[in-house]
């Protein structure tokens, strides 16, 4: 029986091929996945390993929150006397590394864009703790020199005593190319580009004058790494906290391994979809296979093979083809990984990957999920095959009888759709936890239950769309709809792999849709000034100094300096977001909702004044008149009085607003998040934003926005995030063609004497082509309207608790109309090659089929 | 247990009845028939269509129950079986001539032959197979697959395997329907043959007067009686007289 399966699937090569390349995709996505996110997480750990060489303790500022972006805190200078002071030290220097400078480049523009980094580091150490290697030239010796790193060197073609231009919190400098350095075998710092000062300059440049980023400290012979950093925690103050140089690398990793495995989960997302279609491509091929082998199941049945080897001989097929595809997906997901990196470079998410990380772990899962779901898919179909009476093989053309099994499965269908509905709501809610996963198992359940009752939907559709094919295109439009709807069940399946995914696509569409409505009219309603003053990355700090520099420029009635901060407030769960405003200056360039209080309100905040959200207010029972205490990045304290409630739709404040009075404590000074600027009456808006560029001229990172240029660029990232989305979720749509290419072959099998009788009595091949290719279309059509349906409820269900908060649910009629569009193409274009087979369709011979 | 004159039978039916359907759509196809197939005997099953004739064959083979009666094979009671017993009976105890000759189309004819068995888990007999190879004068086409034989060499083949696991009875659906006449005598001689030198018992339904006529008896139904039953050999003039006396 064995031998039997195999050969069946050698016979038939290029479906067994088409069925494979379902799971082949699907696996490539998720062995891709794994090989991209375990290179970047060893590239990450190669770097940090590299720069920890020599280094036994590492002190760094206390992070008394654990905040999201990166940036830790600088601290007192004269810690170092304390640390040198410490048992066991037998060297000790501070430095600078942060990561919020930029490299001018050779256009003009700061290097890398908005992508990774760039990271002013400081020389001067003992040679110990310097983990770069000088390819050319020395370490900076004087304030005005600098070394850069080889990648940004050669990218940008600078030399050997070049002068280069380095952007920093307090404006731009330029100096001399003194040396060109790599991190080991290292290039770059994985995409971060470096520059390398003097300790005063860099100090200097960063606004970090008194100040260390770090300290790196050598052990004493006799001390080990752990002793040392148990001594230094002990005698240094609680502002600043020792690690060994290898908790040091842990730690770092740890903080990028939470984006590693955000992109590794969003990832392995995308390749669950592409499985999840591959599993109704297979499903539906399986089934269909069986069905045309009727008269051989029997025959063996009847020559006396058992139920067993029927059931044996169908999972052996599957299990080959799962096999076999899995190896190649695998093979292919290595290859693939670079690709996915190539996606994220091109949106400027630059990762490090040296190397290709191959872990057994990324074969093993590949091998189980692309075998167990071709196995799985293909159960149902061999078990029908086990019940192939033996006496139908003794009959000519005989069909399977199907039990009639119509109310099970649309009950099933109910109530799979039911639960998956319950299901996402729940999870939605809160009530199941993790809501994520919930949502997704109640939207895959929702799937099965609506391709379970898809069935009755395809005859109706089927005339919706093909009605007028029959007006347009005569006989073979109606022979296509009749084609179409004679197996409903095969066609819903078929049609089911195209929904899932176009379901995914306008979901998304429509969300974003809502987002970038919501965004624009948070921006309208809030921001009530007439300049926007910003990183060019849209959420990066910049230097405080701007709005200084702003408000020293004539027409410029108000430059109010912004910052968006996290804290952690006692008593509620998680670190929280928060905006700092100038009270003086805040009210003609915000506006806010007020619930209780008034502008007069924020005017007047003390240094000890909040106003707060009004949702987040009802959620932990604070009113006007309450107290509630803060605690900063820095570790301080700070109690709040509520003295105002706003509503906030779009949550663009924060939990609250208070006095900028405090800035210093929620993390690094000096910085502010953005710049609000008001005009005086009749002021030349054009001339103004000449005076601003300027003005801020030094600050080449730093970029000046009306609202419609802001709402513009939000709305171009967003874009930009789409069409990565988009990119992903075409790989399950490709898949889910297969298997219209798949259906369509096999149904012209299946009617090859009807379609050498359509031939002999005068059909032309063009006709019999168009047959086939209309089929396809509604079946495309069935799918791309069931899925836009499906993608348009979903988001709505999704964003409905949104809905209090501002979100605006707008539907993107034109990307709707799109999608369909190229749905009819997708279908014509799946229609080539079983069309093109159905019309060489020898007429003699296909009539004589038998 | 009914016999004939010739010894035991092999296989045996008795009082079978079979309905198809229910209430007002109720077919008999089958009304009350009771006959023996002895050993070594070649018996044909004619019939006008819907006499009843597959029917009775199908429940003569357990791959039909009747809907009262019993049938036996080589004594064992078909009523008593499960599926997974009936399968094992068809496996070891009965083989099949189909009119479509039905070979799987992946294997080739050797492999084909020796299908029954492997599907057994059981080692082939070497020396049978060259015996039956000759018999079947297929010895320079053992490696080809279906699609490369003609009717007459498909349907050697899949008498070949019907032979090899030397089953208590061999029951041969129109084995002659979809061949020419020239490749028709090639197949009744090969089942004479059978019957003769392997010592087979076969049992065919037939249309074919030529076909009838190699065998040793021939039975007539008609709605679902046996209305004839003529033992030894006719010519295929005779058969045709037979029927028309029938009808």
């Amino acid at each position: 029986m064995g031998s039997i399966a195999l050969r069946n699937l050698w016979e038939r090569k290029l479906r067994t091929a088409l069925t494979a390349l379902a799971i082949v995709l699907g696996v490539m996505m998720v062995s891709g996945t794994y090989v991209l996110t375990d290179t970047i997480d060893a590239s990450f750990e190669d770097i940090f390993t590299e720069s920890n060489e020599g280094v036994d303790a590492v002190v760094t500022a206390t992070e008394f929150i654990d905040s999201d972006d990166g940036v830790v805190p600088a601290f007192d200078a004269a810690v170092l006397g304390d640390v040198k002071r410490t048992d066991g030290v037998a060297q000790a220097a501070g430095g600078i590394a942060d990561p919020q400078v930029a490299i001018i480049g050779a256009d003009g523009e700061p290097v890398g864009g908005n992508g990774a980094p760039t990271f002013a580091f400081s020389a001067g150490g003992p040679d110990r703790f310097d983990p770069l290697t000088y390819v050319e030239g020395n370490p900076p010796e004087s304030d005005d020199e600098l070394v850069i790193d080889k990648a940004t060197a050669d990218s940008q073609g600078f030399e050997l005593g070049d002068p280069v231009t380095v952007a920093g919190k307090t404006g731009t400098q330029e100096y001399t190319l003194g040396g060109i350095a790599t991190l080991g075998e290292v290039d770059s710092f994985g995409g971060a580009t470096l520059a390398l000062l003097t300790l005063a300059e860099a100090q200097r440049l960063t606004g970090k004058e008194g100040q260390f980023d770090q300290i790196s400290v050598a052990a004493d012979a006799g001390t080990t790494p752990e002793i040392l950093a148990a001594n230094l925690q002990a005698t240094l103050p609680n502002t600043v906290r020792a690690e060994t140089g290898a908790e040091n690398v842990e730690t770092q990793q740890d903080d990028v391994g939470e984006f590693i495995n955000i992109l590794k989960t969003a990832l392995l997302i995308f390749a669950g979809v592409a499985l999840f279609v591959a599993t109704f491509l297979i499903f539906n091929t399986f089934s269909i296979t069986v069905a045309q082998r009727t008269r051989e199941f029997a025959m063996l049945r009847t020559l006396g093979a058992s139920r067993r080897q029927i059931l044996g001989s169908v999972v052996l097929e599957a299990l080959a083809i799962g096999l076999a595809a899995s190896a190649i997906g695998i093979l292919l997901g290595i290859a693939f990984a670079p690709a996915i990196q190539a996606l994220f470079k091109a949106v400027e998410i630059d990762l490090p990957a040296t190397g290709t990380v191959v872990a057994p772990r990324t074969i093993i899962v590949g091998f189980v999920i692309g075998t167990g779901i071709t196995v799985l898919a293909a159960l149902i179909p061999a078990l029908r095959a086990t019940r192939v009476p033996p006496v139908t093989g003794l009959r000519e053309g005989a069909v399977m009888t199907t039990p009639r099994q119509a109310r099970v499965r649309s009950a099933a269908g109910v109530v799979l759709t039911g639960l998956g509905v319950a299901g996402m709501l729940l999870g939605l809610f809160g009530v199941l936890d993790p809501g994520e996963l919930w949502i997704g198992v109640g939207a895959a359940a929702m799937f099965f239950g609506v391709t379970l009752l898809s069935p009755y939907l395809v005859t109706p559709m089927a005339a919706l769309v093909g009605k007028p094919l029959e007006r347009l295109r005569g006989v073979p439009g109606r022979l296509a709809r009749e084609n179409a709807t004679r197996n409903p069940g095969r066609t819903a399946a078929t049609a089911a792999a195209l929904m899932i995914g176009l379901a995914l696509v306008s979901f998304v569409a429509v969300f974003a849709a809502g987002l970038r409505g919501s965004i624009d009219e948070a921006i309208d309603k809030t921001l009530v000034g007439d300049l926007i003053v910003s990183h060019e990355d849209g959420f990066s700090d910049i230097p405080a100094v701007t709005a200084d520099a702003a408000g020293r420029i004539d027409g410029i009635e108000v430059a109010s300096p912004y910052r968006y901060a996290q804290n952690k407030v006692e008593g509620v769960s998680g670190n929280g977001y928060l905006s700092l405003v100038d009270p003086r200056t805040a009210t003609s360039v915000l506006t806010l909702d007020w619930r209780e209080g008034s502008d007069a309100v924020l005017a007047g905040l003390g240094p000890d004044d909040a106003v707060i959200d009004e949702g987040w207010a009802a959620d932990n029972g604070f009113a006007v008149g309450d107290q509630f205490t803060a605690e900063t990045a820095s570790g301080r304290k700070i109690t709040y009085t509520v003295r105002g409630t706003f509503k906030d739709a779009t949550d663009f404040i924060g939990d609250y607003a208070a006095s900028d009075a405090n800035a210093s404590a929620y993390g690094e000074p000096d910085t502010v998040t953005n710049v609000f600027i008001g005009l005086e009456e009749g002021a030349d808006s054009a001339a103004v934003r000449g005076d601003i560029d300027e003005a801020l001229a030094s600050f080449p990172t730093v970029q000046t926005q009306n609202q419609e240029e802001l709402k513009d660029s939000i709305a171009e990232e967003l874009n930009t995030l789409l069409g990565v989305v988009y990119a992903l979720l075409f790989l399950s749509v490709i898949v889910s063609l297969f298997g219209i290419v798949n259906t369509l072959a096999l149904s012209i099998h299946e009617r090859t004497r009807e379609l050498g009788l359509l031939r002999a009595v005068g059909t032309s091949r063009s006709q019999v082509r168009r047959i086939v290719r209309y089929e396809a279309v509604i079946t495309a059509l069935i799918g791309g309207v069931l899925g836009g349906v499906l993608g348009v409820v979903f988001a709505i269900v999704v964003s409905r608790p949104l809905a209090d908060e501002g979100f605006i649910i707008s539907i993107p009629v034109g990307t709707l109309v799109v999608l369909l569009v190229l749905t009819v193409v997708a279908g014509i274009l799946a229609a080539i090659g079983p069309a093109r087979r159905a019309s060489r369709l020898d007429v003699l011979e296909a009539l004589a089929y038998e | 247990m009914p016999t004939t004159s010739n010894g035991t039978a092999i296989v045996a039916a008795d009082a079978v009845r079979r309905v198809f359907g229910e209430g007002e759509a109720a077919v008999k196809a089958l009304d009350g028939v009771s006959v023996g197939f002895p050993t070594e005997r070649f018996t044909a099953i004619m019939g006008p269509s819907g006499s009843g004739k597959s029917t009775l064959m199908h429940i003569l083979a357990g791959l039909d129950r009747p809907t009262s009666g019993t049938v036996k094979i080589d004594g064992v009671e078909l009523g008593s079986l499960d599926d997974a017993e009936l399968t094992e009976l068809r496996r070891d105890k009965v083989g099949f001539v189909f009119q479509f000759f039905n070979l799987l189309p992946v294997l080739n004819a050797e492999e084909n032959i020796l299908l029954p068995l492997k599907l057994a888990g059981r080692d082939p007999d070497r020396e049978r197979l060259r015996q039956l190879i000759d018999a079947v004068g297929l010895g320079d086409r053992l490696a080809h697959r279906p699609a490369e034989l003609s009717g007459g060499q498909q349907q050697r083949v899949a008498i070949a395997r019907a032979l090899m696991s030397e089953p208590a009875v061999i029951f041969a659906d129109e084995p002659t329907g979809n061949l020419d006449s020239h490749s028709s005598e090639e197949v009744l001689a090969l089942l004479r043959r059978a019957v003769d030198e392997f010592g087979q018992t076969v049992v065919t339904v037939t249309h074919d007067a030529v076909a009838a006529a190699a065998a040793d008896r021939v039975l007539v139904l008609v709605d679902g009686r046996i209305v004839r039953d003529d033992d030894g050999t006719h010519s295929p003039d005779e058969v045709l007289d037979l029927m028309k006396q029938v009808a």
